[in-house]
This record gives C-alpha cells, structure tokens and sequence, in this order.
C-alpha cells in the first residue's frame, strides 16, 4: 500500500499498514511444538497430550486412533501399565496429575463397546512378509507397525492363543478376559497373520526363518523362572511364582496351603499373593528388599509392582514385609517350616546399587511354602547359539541382534523390560527398524524439548479435582471381578478437560487476543504448523508478550539472524 | 487438513474481530496503551467516532500521513477533550445519527489537563463513553509524574534518591469523583484481563447517558519492565489489590472481580523500575513497601474484593478454553 499525501491534519484510515514495525525487531517469535511430559515418560511412545486434546474437543474415535498409531491395545495397558506419564504430568505439580491410564482406559473400552476400524489397509500381497516369534505385546505390537507401514507380519504362537503375559500371567480381576480377547481378536482381525501351537526349537528353528523371511522379530518373552536356591538350599515341593499363575489361570486352583512367603517384589509377586488370598490360603506374607511405593520412598527403593496393585492387595490382606530379605531357609529334611529374614535395603555406591543385610535384625517367620517370584529368564530352546550363557538376549539401540543382521528382538526376552507398555515400544522399535532395512522411507522422529511447568502461564488454569474410577469394595472382590471401574463419559470428558497442553496449541485465543501490534492473525482452519495462529512478521515488534502469556509454552522467542 | 496458503493481507482482512487500530502504529514494544485501545473498540464496534486527548496514543497512532485508525478519529487538545467529545455527541444527535461517540485521553489528560472538560461533559449528561487509558505517568514527554502515578512510584519528576523514595503524594481517587457526578456507569478494567475490558465497554454503552472507564495500561518504558510482561505486571496490580477491578452504578458500587488470593504488592512492585528503590536495603524503603500494602489492604476491604466461596474468581475471568472464545 503507498503511502497517500494528504493535506495536513488529515489521513486516511488504516494507511499505518505501510510502515513495517516489524524491523524493529530483534527476537521473533516461533511456534514450537514442544514434547508434553506424558509424552516423554510414556513407555510406550504415546503422545498422550495429542489423543487427550482430541478427546476434550468431543472427538472420542479419532483420539483413539491417534493413540493406536502409538499403542495397538489401550484396552489392556490402561489397566495394567504403572503409568508414569502421570508421574511426570505437570498438573501434578498444580493439584493433581491428569488420570492418563483411566482415559486410555475409556477410549480402549469405547473402541471395543462400538468396534471403532483399526486404522489401516492390508498388504499388497506381494508385500515383505516379516516373521514374529510370539505374540505377546511386543510381537503385536511390532506386527501392527509392520502392517501400518505396509509390511506383512507373520506371528508365530507357541500356545493355542495370542496374548503372551497379559494372558498367562495377569489375573482377569486386573484384566478381565473379555478385554483383552476383544482386543486382541480386532486387532488380528486386520490383517495380521498368526499361527498358533508354533513353537521356536520344535516346530521350527530361526535358521528357516532367516530363509523364508525378509526379516525376524524374536519377541519370546522369559518362559524360565530364575533358579531359586538360598545358599545352596532348594526346598522339596518348589513351586515358582509365575508357574502357580499360570496354574490358576489355567485350572482356577491352586494348593490348599495356610502359611506361604513370596519372595520379590515385581507385579508377578503381586499377583500370586493376590491370587493366594483368593483362594483361602489364610496368611499371605509377601518378602521384598523394596518398599511400598509412597511419594517420600526414592524412585530405586520402590517395589517394582504397580502402585494401586500394591494398595489393593494390602488392602485384601496380603502381608508386606518391606526392607527384609531371606537369609536362610529352615528346613526339616527337604521340607520349609519357615524363613529367616533379616532387615536388607539397597544403597549406592557410587553409580551403582548394591543389596546390604544388617546383622542382628534376624527374624524368623513361619511358613510351609516358600514362593520365589524373583523374575524370569529366556528359555533356551531354538536359542542356543543366540545366547550362549547368558540369561537374556542383547541386542543395539534399533533393537537388532547384530550389525548387519535381519534378525531383531524385543520385550522382556532382552535385559531391563518388564512391562507391557514396554514390549510395546520395542515392538515398535523393531518395526521402524525392519521398515528401514526393507528400504521404507521412515519419517525422522525429532522430538522437541520437554516442557516443564515453568514454561506453562499457570494463571490462566482454574484448579479442578482429578476425576477418578470406582473401586470394588473388599468385600465384593471374588473370583475375577475386576477390581477398578472405568470412568463414565461425562468424568472422561471433564477429565480430558483438565490437560494442560502442554507444549502444544489448544487454540485458546490469547496470543490473538494480547498481541498490541496486531501481529498474530487467526486461521480458519489451522496453519501449516498444526496451530490456529500465524505471525505477521511484518508488523510483530518481537515484545514476547506472546510466548509469556502462552498459557502451553508453544511460543518460543528465538534471536533474529 | 487441505493444504491452502492463504496470503496475510487476505487474512487480516477476514479476522474474526473487529479491528479498529491496525498494526504500523508507533507504539513501544508490549505496549498495554495499544492493546487497551483495540479492546475497547472490538466490543465499541464500527459505528463510533473518537476525540482523543494529546499523548502517547495520538502520537503512535497518527504519524501524519498515515493514520493507524479505521474509524473517525479527531485529535483534541490535551485539555478539552470531554467538551470536543461533546460538541461531536451533541451535532450527531442533532443530524438524527446513531453514531456513538467515544472519548480517549491518558491520566495526564483526564486526572490533571482534561479534567474540567470531562466533569462538564459528565455533569450536562452527554451520551459519551469517555475512557481513560491510565499509565500512571506523562509518559509522551519523558515519564513526568501525573496526579495518577502511585505513592512511592519514581518518575523524572519524583525520582527517588536521598530527599524522597519517589513519589510524596497518593494516586488521586479518580472513581470516587467521577462516582460524585452520579452518572449511569463507571467502571475500572485491566489489560490483562480482556474480556472484562469489552464486557464493560457494552455495559457502558448499553446504558443512556454519559459513562467512564478506567483502564489500567503499563507503560514497559515508563515503568521498568521489559514488554514480554505488560499482562503480568498488569494482572498482579489487580492481584496484590492496588488496582481493584470494580464497577460503579449512579455511584453505586454493584460488582467486583473477587481476588482468589490476594498476593503481597512485593509481587507486583519487584517487576517495575519504577519501584526499584523500595528494595534497597533502607527504613525509608521498607516503610513504603508497608505504606503500599496497606493501601492494598485498605483497597480490598473498602470494595470487598476477598472471594469468599470457593476460592475461584466467580466468573473465572481470565482462565482459557480449548478452541478459544473464552474472550468474548
């Protein structure tokens, strides 16, 4: 626009427009899409920021498929993962952390109750077929994000059904078996081929899977409980922790005993001293070196076990010794009558933790059965050559076996996992991975910085209570009712509600509405960068009033060249 | 999501507002005296005309010849824009026009130059919508104190050194005088808080007869702050109580923003320059800061501003929603 020269004391309107204030500038202001904290401590690799802001806007079904892009069974993590996304959620720290697990939760039910497609199309058939040893979470997971990507994943079951631990090892009243059938049969529904009763050493070796495959997931999972001895000692009449649940759930039984003491403190410990109390055995001690999860206990001394498992079984009457380990077995013949504990905490030195008994805090307990739910390890069959003497197979960042090689593993078959929400991610892992090896082009996940509290404008949040779920009283817990309810619709909404957004534009209008300088012009639908708003660089003096009152921390002030 | 470039003239020209200030003004960066300007006319409308006082608005706005306005727009004297604002109300009406008319001037030109011709506008009930854009200061000719600068508060003519800690005087009552002209409406707003801007300019302008408003407006310059947080300073003057947020009926006080918390004025005066001098380490100094509280204090009884139910503001004011719209 030319400037137009009128007589004096007079202008035409809006004729300002021709001076660019915007060289005045010596910072601009940017959009960044910042990485939510959710995002950075989920396991699984969701952005649960992106699904939840979905859900607030009403839009139930797309939230849930932006959350299988990441996580293919919603269903059953959001009743099973420790979620540390609310560990890390920054509403945490203003009253109280959003109830992530509970949303997943809602949306994987939601999807079941209305059968909402899986986001995907088949294979062509002459697509890369890629062999999955196990379908567990990892196995599904990775044969998901082959299929996503156009891949074809062949599944390779030992057992006559999919599911892996959630199925063999997590009680229905955590995970009820309606969940996870209905989820997993949807889910293999879309394409994915699985053929059951095969099983790695037996019905086939990894020397013909190499031949017929363009590539190789081992996602076998720890078959093998650890060998469980004190000093030496074994008792007669063993029974390990993951063999009696998976008896229970198999057969619904397990032996009639009045005293046990399980050893550990794993989900798998949890579990079986639940299980116990269920079925009658009457003192149910659970021995751990660890200590009950409480916000002043340091991340490393925590029980391994989910928090609200940990609860609940308490509160069913299991008897957690924290701090103690077993020092000795007391045995008549071959035969426990009971345990020697003494008080045990792991301490640092220096970078590493190191397990310390204290003398003279020896106690005995008595018992007729000792339960050992130390962990497990791989099953060597078919592996041999893999593992050589090693518990666990090891593998690189792309969770590859070897440079160069076509085979790839994932889940709790490799050192460190032991959570669904984690197999999930390796499984994922392994299929980027595969997808690169097959020539597929994939897109760089650049993540952006954490977005802590101190970027969020806090003011403009009203406090709101956490919407939480129903919990079966103690007294109605039999059999295998679930324990935790789902939340309701409307609890689902007001909770979604709650997110802070954080590092992401929820389109709130501030910017638009406190620039002074007119700078920052609204969309009608949203702008290349996924926000609602666009600079006008032209005009914007770089004050940062803008990336200050930015209630998300999506503005970022960056130096002008 | 179609990709679609759209030009940036093409988009300012399809915003969902009403701009009657468009971007090229001169104003300093974070600038609250703009930004003030523009809210008042988003919810004024098109159809107004302006008499605007001497200051730093005319200046910013109108560098001959361009003009940054999109409706009419007069530049008065520093003293006499009431009676222009007047004169423009009573030809209108005289030519059967429905053009409302609005008044714009600074604390200099309301509290000190203007302030006869506003008292007569106000007093002969003319259909005005004065607004006063208060920065506290002559910030247009090099931050010289006004009748509005706060106690305490250093200015070029109230430094702060070892005779004075700023500023000897109290900021003058304005409200309360224009309270005394029993007019139907008067009001004080906050740039940090938008919606309560606009919400007043159309309860303003609903009502017949002449009405005020008082708008707070950091000044980034005048007052020491750097511009990225003009909202801030302005939201904690109405937190710590030194700037209450109330609304005025024939005199009447008939509604306030209720304070969650009221924050100690430390909050607020440890942002600003201005007020630097009252954290050295002097009793003169802590006595000011004292001074200042208790006039926050007096401030939050005097209007009953302590929300007593559920610790929230009770209309939520300046909270955000999902998709916007919460600035209405």
């Amino acid at each position: 626009m030319g400037v137009i020269v009128t007589p004096g004391g007079f202008a035409l309107p809006g004729t300002a427009t021709a001076f660019k204030t915007g060289t005045w500038r010596i910072e601009r202001p940017t959009h960044v899409h910042g990485v939510a904290p959710c995002h950075g401590a989920c396991l699984a690799g969701e952005d649960p920021q992106a699904w939840i802001d979905r859900l607030a806007r009403g839009d139930a079904e797309e939230a849930w498929r932006i959350l299988v892009a990441a996580n293919p069974l919603p269903a059953s993590t959001g009743r099973v993962c420790p979620h540390p996304c609310e560990s890390a959620c920054n509403r945490g720290g203003y009253d109280q952390a959003l109830n992530i697990h509970g949303l997943e939760r809602f949306l994987g039910d939601a999807a079941l109750a209305r059968d909402w497609a899986y986001p995907v199309t088949s294979p062509p058939p002459d697509a890369p077929r890629v062999a999955i040893v196990g379908a567990g979470p990892a196995g599904l997971s990775c044969a998901w994000q082959l299929l996503r990507r156009g891949i074809q994943p062949v599944l390779l079951e030992a057992l006559n059904q999919a599911g892996g631990i959630p199925r063999t090892a997590i009680p229905p009243y955590r995970l009820p078996r309606a969940v996870l059938d209905g989820e997993i049969t949807r889910l293999l529904a879309t394409g994915i081929e699985c053929r059951f009763h095969e099983r790695l050493g037996r019905d086939f070796s990894l020397e013909e899977l190499e031949a017929e495959y363009a590539a190789v997931f081992l996602a076998v999972g720890t078959q093998k409980s650890r060998p469980f001895s004190v000093e030496g000692a074994v008792p007669r009449d063993l029974h390990y922790g993951l063999d009696l649940l998976r008896h229970w759930l198999a057969e619904g039984a397990v032996p009639a005993w009045d005293e046990v003491a399980i050893i550990g403190g794993g989900n798998t410990a949890v579990d079986v001293a639940r299980i116990l109390r269920r079925a009658g055995v009457r003192a149910v001690h659970l021995i751990t070196h660890e200590r009950i999860p409480a916000r002043d206990v340091p991340e490393h001394e925590r029980m391994r076990a989910a928090p609200d498992e940990i609860a609940q079984a308490v509160e069913e009457g299991v008897i957690i010794h924290e701090n103690r380990m077993v020092r000795r077995l007391i045995l008549r013949g071959e035969r426990v009558v009971g345990v020697e504990l003494v008080h045990a905490r792991k301490l640092r030195e220096g970078e590493r933790l190191r397990l310390h008994a204290f003398e003279g805090t020896e106690s005995v307990l008595k018992v007729e059965q000792v339960i050992p739910a130390i962990g497990q390890v791989v099953d060597e069959a078919g592996l041999e050559k893999l593992l050589g003497q090693r518990e666990f197979l090891r593998i690189d960042e792309e969770g590859r076996l070897a440079a160069g090689s076509r085979l790839f593993a994932g889940g709790d078959c490799r050192p460190g996992l032991g959570t669904v929400a984690g197999a999930i991610a390796d499984g994922a892992r392994a299929a980027a991975a595969i997808a690169r090896l097959l020539g597929r082009a994939e897109a760089a996940s650049a993540r952006g910085p954490v977005v802590g509290p101190s970027r969020l404008n806090l003011h403009y949040f009203d406090h709101a209570p956490r919407q939480e779920a129903s919990v079966v009283p103690v007294a109605q817990r039999h059999g295998d009712r679930e324990v935790q309810e789902g939340l309701e619709a409307a609890a689902a909404a007001a909770e979604a509600a709650r997110c802070f957004s954080c590092g992401n534009c929820m389109a709130c209008d501030n910017c638009f509405t406190l620039c002074p300088d007119n700078a920052v012009l609204k969309t009608v639908t949203p702008a290349a960068d996924g926000s609602h708003y666009v600079f006008d660089y032209d005009y914007c003096k770089g004050c940062g009033l803008c990336a200050h009152e930015c209630p998300v921390g999506y503005i970022t002030m960056v130096a002008e060249e | 999501m179609t990709n679609e470039t759209v030009s940036l003239d093409n988009l300012r020209a399809n915003q969902p507002r009403f701009s009657g200030l468009t971007s090229g003004h001169r104003a300093c960066l974070g600038c609250g005296q703009a930004l003030a300007a523009r809210l008042v006319l988003e919810a004024a409308g098109p159809d107004v005309m302006i008499a605007n006082a001497t200051g730093c608005l005319e200046i910013f706005t109108t560098p001959w010849p361009e003009s940054a306005w999109r409706v009419p727009w007069l530049h008065s004297l520093f003293e006499n824009t009431g009676a222009v604002a007047a004169g423009m109300e009573a030809a209108l009406k005289a030519q059967g026009k429905s053009t409302r008319v609005l008044a714009f001037g600074g604390d200099g030109g309301t509290f000190d130059i203007g302030f006869q011709a506003l008292s007569g506008m106000l007093e002969r009930g003319h259909e005005v919508l004065y607004v006063c854009f208060d920065n506290e200061a002559y910030m247009n000719t090099g931050i010289q104190r006004s009748s509005s600068t706060p106690h305490a508060a250093a200015t070029t003519t109230s430094p702060a050194g070892r005779a004075r800690m700023g500023k000897r005087h109290l900021k003058k009552d304005i409200l309360s005088i224009i309270a005394a002209h029993h007019i139907p409406y008067a009001a004080t707003a906050s740039v940090a808080y938008p919606a309560d801007v606009r919400k007043k300019v159309r309860r303003a302008l609903a009502l017949p007869g002449p009405s005020f408003l008082l708008v707070h407006s950091p000044c980034p310059l005048g007052w020491g702050h750097e511009g990225a947080l003009s909202i801030e300073v302005a939201r904690l003057a109405v937190e710590t109580g030194l700037f209450p947020l109330v609304e005025l009926e024939r005199g009447s006080v008939v509604g306030v923003l209720p304070l969650r918390e009221p924050k100690p004025v430390t909050e607020y005066l440890k942002l600003q320059g201005r007020f630097a001098h009252l954290f050295a380490d002097d009793p003169r100094a802590r006595e000011e800061l004292a001074h200042l509280q208790a006039l926050a204090d007096a401030n939050i009884e005097r209007y009953g501003l302590r929300a007593t139910a559920g610790g929230l503001d009770t209309e939520s004011a300046d909270t955000v929603r999902r998709g916007g719209g919460q600035w209405a």
